[in-house]
């Protein structure tokens, strides 16, 4: 049995054609299921939990990279098989997972070719997608081994599923993506420097492939993870490696 | 609300979206870069390559390639697959394949390296061994006394 969830954005006029020619596509295919309507305020771990008992077996989120990562990083733990309709813009993850945009999504869903996929764990919950730590005065030890810091502050990016992309200046066409597969999460630092009279500027980051990194911070910094804001002064990162069973398609980019 | 201010966070450059990356290089393999000011200490180990930017204190370890580029500086015994060097390194280098020392780089430490290459004003301060001149000698060591034993035979 297949169980899907809408973001709410879905609801707006303009998703209207794609949503039904998808729901057209899924009954098609024989496919279609119960669909449950997300909003901000639902946690979706007790959702997901009891629709497992109900005996559904495929997990299928619709909407963009947000939809995504709140589900998952809630419901990475459950034991069922996920797949993603990727609607609208903000979709960079369904470009990794070699699942087209739109209606052409439901072709992949179908085929049913399963792999899976490392997450992230952060102090005490999942992330998906990418972890941001706007610029503050961190130092970094990775896998116990080594430690990373820097004269002034530090903005570091962990990417999962979501590519990182940066840009050294206007004319730089320098961009990396990462696989999320390769065993290894990435981290991605970038130092503060001042500017002669005012201002600051990114230098070039630093790249570092890690199973574990601990972030201690000078004072309290914000973290981002799959949309999801906190505050910590200590923070640790670890991989979940195959945690998540997917749905993904053959052009995927692991 | 009319009177409100839209304050917008001003990111210091600009970020590129995944729509408009098209006709970029994009590069697959990640590998380990230490950003120019970024100051490593500990054991800084990698199954891939290493690229040093900044500078590192411990020791650098890598089964593949070590790029140090200008500026950059590494106070650390080495141990690599193969190596350029255009920055500083203090400290001992045992380079599995080969080594290439450009103009403005600097070894304080010795060296053991199968092959190496200087270019002009590149500085060098130790001791330079290749481990491939030790099996040469032994080799020849050993035809020699073979010689002189067949010599002896004739002899008597």
């Amino acid at each position: 049995m297949y169980v899907y969830l809408y973001d709410n954005f879905l609801r707006k006029k303009n998703f209207a054609s794609t949503i039904k020619a998808i729901e057209v596509k899924l009954t098609d295919y024989g496919i279609a299921g119960k669909i449950l309507r997300l909003n901000n305020y639902i946690d979706v771990k007790p959702i997901v939990d009891d629709e497992i008992k109900k005996g559904a077996k495929t997990i299928v989120v619709v909407g963009n990279d947000a939809t995504f990562g709140q589900v998952l990083s809630r419901s990475a733990t459950c034991d069922c098989l996920f797949g993603f309709l990727p609607i609208g813009p903000n979709n960079t993850i369904a470009h990794v997972l070699g699942i087209p945009v739109g209606a052409e999504a439901c072709d992949v869903l179908s085929r049913r070719l399963k792999e899976r996929l490392d997450i992230g764990w952060m102090n005490n919950r999942y992330f998906i997608s990418q972890l941001v730590i706007k610029p503050a005065l961190i130092e970094v030890i990775y896998n116990e081994q080594f430690k990373v810091g820097s004269r002034d502050k530090m903005e570091l990016v962990v990417c999962n599923l979501q590519p990182f992309y940066w840009k050294r200046s206007k004319t730089d066409q320098n961009t990396q993506v990462v696989n999320p597969q390769d065993g290894k999460l990435e981290a991605f630092l970038r130092p503060l420097t001042k500017k002669k009279w005012w201002g600051y500027t990114y230098e070039e980051p630093s790249v570092f492939p890690f199973d574990e990194m601990e972030i201690i911070g000078q004072e309290p910094f914000a973290v981002e993870a799959d949309g999801k804001k906190s505050k910590e002064i200590r923070l640790k990162i670890r991989l979940a490696k195959n945690k998540v069973q997917m749905v993904v398609g053959r052009s995927r980019q692991f | 609300m009319i009177f409100q201010k839209n304050i917008v966070a001003q990111a210091p450059q600009e970020e590129i979206t995944p729509d408009n990356q098209s006709g970029q290089n994009l590069n697959d393999d990640v590998e380990t870069v230490v950003g120019p000011s970024v100051n490593v200490e500990g054991d800084l180990s990698s199954a891939g390559n290493i690229i040093v930017k900044g500078s590192v204190s411990g020791s650098v370890s890598t089964s593949k390639l070590l790029t140090v580029e200008k500026g950059a500086k590494i106070t650390a015994s080495v141990k690599a697959g193969s190596a350029v060097i255009a920055g500083e390194v203090k400290g001992n280098m045992k380079i599995k394949d080969s080594l290439e020392l450009t103009s403005s780089s600097r070894v304080l430490g010795d060296i053991c390296v199968k092959t190496l290459r200087v270019e002009d004003g590149a500085v060098i301060y130790g001791k330079v061994t290749m481990p491939g001149v030790e099996d040469i000698e032994r080799r020849t060591s050993r035809l020699v006394k073979k010689i002189k034993k067949d010599d002896l035979d004739e002899a008597r």
